[in-house]
């Protein structure tokens, strides 16, 4: 009845925020590479994934379902999109993933529909697989291999560890060396940006506001231009009230909205906002919007949506 | 003062009642008996305007399907046997609610000489000593006389009496009889009571309404209704041999 | 009659709830990420009021004039409306479980709001309103179905089955706008904005609806007062004493339809609050709704705008679902009625 239900739904959607979106756990995370021949050929390729399982495969793999967004950016960032024969229901880029045959992800997650897929290796993120759903994979012959990236060194061990899965372990090594160069050129200037404050805004006033807190790739980012991210003090994403941005005043606005195309766009939103054009973003028009994921997924792009904050930000120095 | 005309009642193809006729004038007690499922307590919520019926139930003249619910409840009032109040509310604010339909206004402030009936009410019924108490905490009587009281406040012309003292024992039975009596005796009214108890119905009805199969059997002076025979045919025993041999122990015993 | 003398709300005790209130909306108002002093709210509240201007840069003027106070002031509008609505379902009714969450009325509003969204229904001239007309209009239509189902089942209408009918009509609710929410993605709003409330971005254009709304189908409310007491005593009684049940009750439900699904549209739905306000009121002012219906009034109010607070500041600067904060509390006094009422 509904008196015992509203109590337990109350706290189950209360976790599954708390859980889902907001709190990171401190990373406990090996990802790297054992041992992987060099050469693509028949020798046993032996891993150890994010969870620290030691996963053995009699050579490069050829056929992968990747569950998560930043494994198939990896995937095909190191020109492996020919093993991708599945894809969870969110991975959205580049545009030719969606032509991938798509499977439910997460909670929803479908043993069945990744089975019919025959693939060898399952990519996924630790978070919603039960020991239960791991073990009917692992017998129907699926390897499962946890990529769970929660820090920006966490990408680069999920890119090492998907070049050994592959046998593409220099196009990896170069992938992680151009990443790590862009995010050196970026903070070998953060000097210039001390004392500046910045929001991240995750989702839009009219959804609940919530917002970037640290433990996150953006607060990391952040950190790496040598801004002050406003709610350092929330750990991972929050729900938070307009007048915590207003007393907080940020200088920099970024969101991650996405534009339908109709009304106004995110930034023309959250300007048109009342009381919120005292902030100091808002006033100098300093509200930059990073749709396409840039900066909320573990993979190779996250060094793009870096540079393009840290130009934007350049841009608006007289 | 009432008059029913051809009154019938049916649910889907079932006839409940049938074409059913009679009248009621002022100062007359008309006690409406018959067996279960004679379609005695149907009448009644019908002329109360509560079961949708076919036929015209005129009250002074007047069709009464067509009168406003104030206007009616002015006219006609009504006491039913089971009432379970949904809230702690005071004896005094039940009994008050029977001024209702004399209200005018937004919020109902004006009321002639209403205080004076609703102390005349109480008066009658006794309930002086429960006035501010919870009607949560009453007895079944106490509780019936508290709707009794509404109803003397309400002041209709015409009581219906639904069988309200069917649970209750005899003590408050006689007290809802002697007072209805009492207020008939008044003067200007009449009673209509549906009741089970044939020998209440012959002490205190001055007309009768024998009903069966929701027919009317007969009707007149208690007198000429209730005869044995006809008595014996509607409900199919030997009603006089039951009720003497009912009577006869305490008879003999003295009582 | 029944409003005699001492049986309405006194003056006194209008004034006493009135100063309760405003105390109440002030720290509300003052207390948040940043914290003024109360006297200081008060001036500046006060000077916007009287339309002086506020001194420059200062907080009043940079966050409890544009965003607190209308969060604050939407806040105590719905749950005052929820709370009325509440009390006056209980009793026309006399089921004391009776409220809009309870019943899935408000269920059925966020259906209909999220309809509105999700298929761009809207009257022309009037971008706003086709949210809050569907919203009220599946409001009244879940009532009437709710209720007429509940007549088929029983025709006593009581407590348990018209419980049961709600919780389920109110789960099929609530699935149907998660699909359909599902499909619009980015259009509608998330589906905890639906199912536990949230009074961000109230603004006072808003709280300037809410009011009106309140005002208008609140007072006809409280213009029944007599009819809702007749009601709580018993449904039959109310027909022989001579009220129009169902003139009455159509009127009674239009008005509590309106009220939720304007509420609805602002702020999601928020439970509990209509079943408790009344019921905690009841036990202070007893069941006469001439008492009973302007204390939940105030109290609702004062509730909600409370329970606001908790909910921005308890975890700051994280902010919590509202109906997170009252579901806690509902749901405890819930089963404690429950319980009492089984025993009794």
């Amino acid at each position: 009845m509904k008196i015992q239900k509203m109590p337990a739904l109350t706290l189950a959607l209360l976790l599954t925020l708390l859980a889902g979106c907001a709190a990171h756990q401190p990373a406990v995370l090996g990802g790297a590479v054992q041992s992987a021949a060099a050469a693509p050929g028949d020798k046993p390729v032996v891993v150890t994934d994010m969870t620290g399982r030691e996963i053995t495969l009699e050579g490069p793999v050829a056929r992968i379902v990747a569950l998560t967004a930043a494994d198939c950016e990896i995937l095909y960032a190191l020109g492996a999109e020919d093993t991708l024969v599945g894809r969870g229901e969110y991975c959205d880029w580049p545009a030719s993933v969606l032509d991938v045959p798509v499977v439910q992800s997460g909670a929803d997650t479908n043993i069945e529909q990744i089975i019919a897929l025959r693939p060898q290796v399952l990519l996924m993120s630790g978070m919603a697989q039960t020991e239960e759903q791991i073990a009917a994979l692992e017998d129907a012959g699926v390897h499962v291999v946890v990529s769970d990236a929660q820090d920006i060194a966490g990408v680069y061990d999920a890119i090492e560890m998907l070049g050994a899965l592959l046998g593409k372990e220099k196009e990896a090594q170069a992938l992680v060396d151009s990443m790590k160069e862009a995010f050196s050129a970026i903070s070998s200037q953060a000097g210039a940006n001390a004392g500046k404050k910045i929001y991240f805004e995750v989702s839009p006033l009219e959804w609940g506001l919530w917002a970037a807190g640290s433990d996150t790739f953006m607060d990391e980012i952040a950190q790496m231009l040598g801004l002050t991210n406003v709610f350092a003090d929330l750990s991972g994403w929050g729900e938070i009230s307009e007048e915590q941005v207003i007393a907080r005043a940020p200088d920099y606005i970024v969101t991650i909205s996405m534009y339908s195309g109709e009304g106004p766009s995110p930034e023309e939103e959250i300007a048109a906002r009342p009381g919120w054009e005292q902030i100091p973003a808002v006033a100098n028009g300093a509200i930059l919007n990073l749709q396409n994921n840039e900066l909320s997924r573990p993979g190779p792009r996250l060094a793009n949506g870096a540079q393009m904050l840290f130009q934007f930000i350049e841009d608006r120095k007289p | 003062m009432l008059t029913v005309q051809d009154l019938t009642v049916r649910y889907g193809k079932l006839t409940i009642v049938d074409r059913v006729s009679f009248s009621v004038e002022r100062g007359q007690w008309l006690m409406v008996v018959g067996p279960n499922g004679a379609g005695k307590s149907t009448v009644a919520g019908a002329i109360s305007q509560t079961i949708p019926s076919g036929g015209q139930v005129l009250f002074d003249g007047r069709d009464i399907s067509k009168m406003k619910r104030r206007e009616l409840a002015r006219r006609i009032g009504v006491l039913t046997q089971s009432h379970y109040v949904g809230y702690g509310f005071t004896t005094e604010e039940v009994i008050r609610l029977g001024r209702y339909a004399h209200s005018q206004g937004l919020l109902g402030r004006s009321d002639g000489d209403g205080e004076e009936k609703v102390q005349a009410a109480i008066r009658r019924t006794g309930l002086e000593p429960f006035l501010k108490q919870s009607v949560l905490t009453l007895s079944g009587g106490e509780l019936q006389r508290t709707f009794l009281a509404q109803l003397l406040a309400q002041d209709p012309q015409l009581l219906i009496l639904d069988e309200p003292t069917n649970h209750l024992d005899l003590v408050y039975q006689k007290e809802v009889f002697a007072l209805v009596r009492e207020w008939l005796d008044d003067g200007g009214g009449a009673v209509i009571s549906v009741v089970h108890d044939l020998s209440l119905a012959k002490s205190y009805g001055t007309h009768a309404l024998l009903m069966d199969c929701g027919r009317v059997v007969a009707q007149g002076t208690v007198k000429e209704v209730l005869l044995p025979e006809r008595l014996n045919g509607v409900y199919r025993m030997d009603v006089g041999a039951w009720m003497r041999g009912l009577y006869r122990q305490w008879l003999e015993d003295g009582l | 009659m029944i409003g005699h003398g001492k049986e309405g709300f006194l003056l006194r005790e209008h004034l006493l709830f009135c100063v309760l209130l405003l105390a109440v909306l002030l720290t509300c108002a003052a207390v948040g990420s940043v914290s003024l002093p109360l006297d200081e709210a008060a001036r500046s509240i006060w000077r916007a009021a009287a339309g002086r201007p506020q001194e420059e840069g200062s907080l009043a003027a940079s966050i409890l004039l544009p965003v607190r106070l209308p969060r604050v002031l939407c806040a105590g509008l719905v749950g005052a409306a929820l709370s009325l609505c509440g009390g006056a379902m209980q009793g026309l009714l006399k089921n004391p479980l009776a409220d809009g969450s309870t019943l899935g009325v408000s269920s059925g509003a966020s259906l209909g709001a999220v309809i509105a969204i999700a298929f761009g229904i809207s009257i022309p001239g009037l971008p706003f309103t086709g949210t809050m007309v569907l919203a009220i209009l599946f409001a009244f239509l879940s009532l009437l179905l709710i209720l007429a189902l509940a007549y088929r089942l029983d025709a006593s209408l009581s407590t348990n089955t018209i419980i049961l009918i709600g919780v389920i009509f109110s789960m099929f609710a609530s699935s149907f706008s998660s699909l359909i929410i599902t499909f619009a993605g980015e259009k509608v709003k998330t589906i905890t904005f639906w199912t536990m409330g949230s009074l961000q971005g109230g603004g006072y254009r808003n709280a300037a609806i809410l009011a009106g709304a309140l005002l208008l189908f609140g007072g006809a409310i409280l213009l029944h007062c007599r009819e809702l007491n007749a009601f709580a005593v018993g449904e039959d009684n109310a027909r022989t004493i001579g009220v129009d049940v169902r003139r009455v009750k159509l009127r009674v439900l239009i008005c509590v339809s309106v009220l939720i699904g304007v509420s609805v549209s602002v702020s999601g739905t928020i439970g509990f609050v209509g079943l408790v306000t009344p019921h905690i009121m009841r036990l202070v002012f007893g069941p006469n709704h001439r008492r009973l219906l302007p204390a939940t009034i105030y109290g609702g109010a004062i509730f909600l705008m409370l329970s606001d607070l908790a909910a921005r500041t308890i975890l700051s600067p994280r902010e919590l679902p509202i109906g997170v904060v009252t579901s806690l509390i509902g749901s405890v006094v819930f089963i404690y009625i429950f319980f009492s009422a089984r025993r009794g």
